[in-house]
């Protein structure tokens, strides 16, 4: 079995004070293992978001332990944690979240810039990702003029360039048209097929989730089911026929179907 | 309910506005203390003395003050617009709610009149309270003593302040409310739209810059020649090339900043993030920017002017006599004496000067032996003008080499001394200036000299300058100082005489000299004396001084105030407009202490740009007044220069560094709120 990268114990997140109190999450556990490819699904408000804000260390839980390759973050404070987040981490987001005054390059390589590590590989590295992303053209562009699927190429360079133990993608097609959004998942699956990098990827579209490895669905805060592809035997139209069999309960509540 | 919403949202609005309701106040103070001009101890004593010059003055003053309120309006009006764009969600979610749009306009026009009086209630006693300390700094450092002062407080100029104030404040929200009043209210949720960013193209940024140093050099170049100050027409095409200069100079001025890229471009850090932010700002708001830079030039200029001319009033306050009395000595004496001011006066002594009628039979005079010399010279402004009155030098007056030296000593100065072949030349501090004072320096070491009656007078290497009477009795361009025997040789009896006289010192150390003078006047304008008093030379010199220095202050005071403000707060919207960007930089994982020097420096870059832009302009700016507006000896000497620069530096360095603190301690604060909101975003 492949290293745990990353370890949820028991995670607990509640806002609100004794009597208001609402449970984000409450008492998640899972790992996940290097090279895998996993997704969490879920309806809106079911905590998916939150458990992602809590590896990426922008929210502080409420209980529980995250350990990533066995360092609990909750301990990191100040440039430990800035490290954490820029360098064992690549966060890919919704709305691409680009600076909109500074080209692809510049974009791409902020993060490497923000930790000191302009110089050291990243030209090579730089070369790598666009060519495999398909971005070598508009690295001099602002973000104003690419398309939606450039964007999302270039945030995910972006996220790759500091070689992350795990990419956290956050609804990465949400802002995408079906053309594009298939475009930029070949790309994930294909970076985490050749160059074994680990995708955690939080989605509530059936179709993008196919392309996970595993899935955990949330209900509720708590792990409601969970779902793991039969690699290589499952073709991806029959696991997509699972998800959404899955969905179907989830849609109905567990008292109804399980 | 309404009211407590008008008091947390003004409340709010104060705070995250604090550098506008700061410079608010400061406006405010500065408004009243020019409008209460009239009640000041120094104009109360000028208005005894040089009533007509003072009421012009004051008549003046409002013109200036709507000329100020008119500047002041832009800036409360950018202010509001950037706050409207802020609050346009707000705005659309009253709206939604049901408030009709009347509610929704009173509701602004309620929070504007809170702040409003919270300012004046803030400014108006502190106006009060730093017009006196003005009052009687300057009646201190003028000399006129602060005994006689009395508490003022000018009513109307309260009420104008007021007026002024509500009046800009409430144009500038009526405008503001007009245009979001016609906006749908989805265009207000929505917010104000982000425009797209524009890609800097190099090559039109540099013709652009280059354009604008051109047009800037040839504005600079015709003021300090002095062609600008020919005609109106003239002055008009200088303004017109320093404004369109500096508006393409900071269109342009882009191309720095891509330079700075390029070799900042493999740096760790956030180096490339600061200066694309700087870049964005600079090239979207190029013309704000112009617009502060252009006011602080103004107040570089208004303060730099007002300095020189308070250095002349020192420079003339060096004065050798206090009275000049014209008549006969001994009716003088007795009438002194009389009066029982003998022991307040030191001794009288006499001046003989008159002028030597050359027209007359058998005699002459002849200026070749100086315009000879003067011809060899380079062509200069100074040769040209010295040529040109040495035609009309044709009657010079004599001047008394005994009583002459007696003035030089009462100034504590050198006597001269000469033969019966020799004079000294006379040139008025008056019709002396930087340029012709320098040429006849040069002519006289050559060996000049005049010829009267045929005989040649050999000059003296140095010409002199002392005033012969205390104000105005005679007042000689050029002149020529002889032994006494050469001068009753050739007057023959035709002279006048002045009977210059000081105050004894220990009368002037008791009481000053402004107050002495005053009482031994009050006591002589009961006499049949005819004299003149240095009061009224010091009077006359004041009022300059006072004019300048006060208008001038409070025009750079006013100019400053605004284009800070307008940076301080353009700077701020739009950190607040792009905090995404910041928030997406903390996602990446950079720490606080990072992202609050990356922005320290922007807001040190933005300040620095037009500042220091305006510095260099008023380097030429405040040399180009000189030429133009002060015809004293003072001129373009650089020593005099250097004494204008250090005050005018040290007030622009405190305002800046009030100022970029101000605004850094702001953007830090927000940042640190930005992280916050980030660890909590969920």
């Amino acid at each position: 079995m492949n290293e745990k990268i990353l370890e949820v114990q028991s995670l607990q997140k509640y806002y609100g004070k004794r009597n208001a109190v609402t449970k984000a999450l409450d008492g998640i556990s899972f790992h996940v293992a290097q090279g895998e490819f996993i997704g969490i699904m879920g309806s809106s408000g079911s905590g998916k978001t939150t458990l992602l804000n809590c590896i990426a260390a922008a929210s502080r839980p409420t209980g529980g332990k995250i350990l990533m390759k066995g360092q609990e973050i909750g301990a990191l404070r100040g440039k430990k944690l800035a490290d954490y987040r820029g360098t064992s981490i690549g966060y890919l987001f919704q709305n691409f979240e680009l600076i909109d005054n500074l080209t692809a390059r510049e974009n791409i390589m902020l993060p490497a810039a923000i930790h000191n590590m302009m110089g050291k590989g990243g030209e090579q590295r730089i070369q790598e990702l666009t060519d495999y992303l398909e971005i070598k053209d508009i690295l001099d562009k602002y973000p104003s003029e690419m398309s939606g699927g450039q964007k999302q190429r270039v945030a995910a360079a972006r996220a790759l360039i500091m070689n992350p133990e795990i990419v956290l993608a956050d609804e990465p097609t949400g802002a995408l048209d079906s053309k594009n959004a298939k475009a930029l998942m070949n790309k994930l699956c294909g970076l985490n097929e050749m160059q074994k990098s680990t995708i955690l990827m939080v989605t509530h579209d059936p179709n993008t989730a196919s392309y996970c490895s595993r899935i955990l669905f949330i209900q509720d805060g708590v792990i409601f089911h969970e779902l793991r592809r039969q690699v290589p035997d499952e073709a991806r139209d029959d696991f997509y026929e699972r998800i959404i069999a899955v969905l179907a309960q989830l849609g109905g509540g567990s008292a109804n179907v399980l | 309910m309404f009211f407590n919403l008008v008091r947390k949202n003004s409340s709010r609005n104060r705070k995250e506005n604090g550098l506008l309701f700061v410079s608010l106040v400061v406006s405010i103070i500065a408004f009243y203390i020019i409008l209460s001009l009239e009640n000041q101890d120094v104009m109360v004593f000028l208005r005894t003395m040089e009533s007509d010059a003072v009421s012009r003055l004051l008549s003046l003053i409002p013109v200036m003050y709507v000329v100020t309120l008119f500047i002041l309006f832009f800036l409360v009006y950018f202010a509001g617009k950037y706050n409207m764009d802020k609050r346009s969600h707000e705005l659309g979610m009253y709206l939604m709610m049901g408030m009709g749009r009347g509610r929704l306009l009173f509701l602004l026009l309620a929070e504007e009149l809170w702040n409003s009086v919270l300012s004046l209630i803030v400014g108006i006693p502190a106006a009060v309270f730093l017009s006196e300390m003005v009052s009687l700094i300057t009646a201190k450092v003028v000399g006129l003593g602060i005994i006689g002062h009395h508490f003022s407080f000018s009513l109307s100029a309260v009420l104008w302040t007021i007026t002024g104030y509500f009046a800009v404040r409430l144009a500038a929200l009526i405008i503001l409310s007009g245009s979001a009043a016609g906006k749908e209210i989805t265009q207000l949720l929505s917010g104000a739209e982000d425009k797209m960013h524009k890609r800097y193209h190099t090559l039109p940024g540099v013709i652009k810059a280059v354009c604008g140093l051109l047009l800037l050099g040839a504005a600079y170049t015709m003021a300090i020649m002095g062609v600008s100050w020919s005609s109106v027409g003239k002055m008009g095409i200088t303004v017109i090339f320093g404004i369109a200069g500096t508006f393409l100079f900071f269109k342009g001025i882009g191309v720095l900043f891509s330079i700075v890229l390029k070799r900042k471009k493999d740096e760790n850090g956030l180096a490339v993030f600061t200066f694309r932010q700087l870049q964005e700002a600079v090239f979207h708001k190029s013309s704000s920017l112009a617009v502060s830079s252009l006011l602080v030039l103004a107040a570089l200029c208004c303060f730099g002017y007002g300095v020189s001319v308070s250095l002349s009033f020192q420079e003339r306050n060096n004065h050798a006599t206090d009275y000049t009395f014209q008549g006969e000595g001994a009716e003088i004496e007795e009438q002194l004496e009389s009066l029982g001011l003998k022991d307040d006066i030191k001794q009288l002594f006499e001046v003989r000067t008159g002028a030597f009628a050359s027209d007359e039979e058998g005699t002459s005079f002849s200026v070749k032996g100086i315009t000879d010399i003067l011809e060899k010279q380079e062509e200069s402004k100074g040769k040209e003008v010295l040529l040109n009155n040495l035609q009309y030098f044709t009657y010079p007056y004599l001047i008394s080499l005994s009583g002459y030296n007696r003035v030089l000593q009462s100034g504590g100065k050198e006597p001269v001394q000469i033969g019966d072949k020799e004079a000294v030349f006379y040139f008025g501090k008056d019709f002396s200036s930087a340029d012709t004072a320098e040429v006849l320096k040069t002519v006289l070491k050559e060996h000049a000299y005049v010829e009267i009656n045929g005989e040649k007078i050999q000059l003296a290497e140095q010409y002199v300058q002392e005033n012969l009477v205390t104000d105005r009795s005679i007042n000689i361009q050029y002149g020529l100082v002889v032994t006494d025997s050469v001068f009753d040789n050739l007057l023959r009896g035709k002279y006048d005489s002045y009977w210059n006289a000081s105050l004894k010192d220990e009368l002037v150390e008791k009481d000053g000299l402004i107050r002495a003078i005053r009482r031994v006047n009050g006591i002589l304008n009961n006499s049949p004396l005819v004299y003149e008093s240095y009061l009224q030379n010091i009077g006359r010199q004041m009022f300059y001084t006072v004019a300048a220095s006060y208008t001038t202050i409070y025009l750079a005071v006013i100019f400053l105030i605004i284009s800070n403000t307008v940076m301080g707060v353009q700077f701020l919207l739009q950190q607040q407009k792009n905090k995404k960007r910041y928030l997406t930089v903390i996602r990446l994982g950079c720490q606080s202490k990072e992202l609050c020097a990356s922005a320290r420096r922007q807001v040190s870059w933005y300040f620095f740009l037009p500042v220091i832009t305006a510095l260099a302009g008023s380097v030429f700016g405040v040399r180009s007044l000189l030429t133009g507006m002060v015809s004293t000896s003072m001129g373009t000497r650089t020593g005099t220069m250097i004494k204008i620069a250090i005050p005018m530096i040290l007030l622009l360095f405190v305002v800046e560094f009030i100022y970029i603190f101000a605004v850094k301690k702001m953007s830090d604060k927000r940042i640190r709120r930005l992280m916050e909101m980030k660890r909590e975003d969920d």
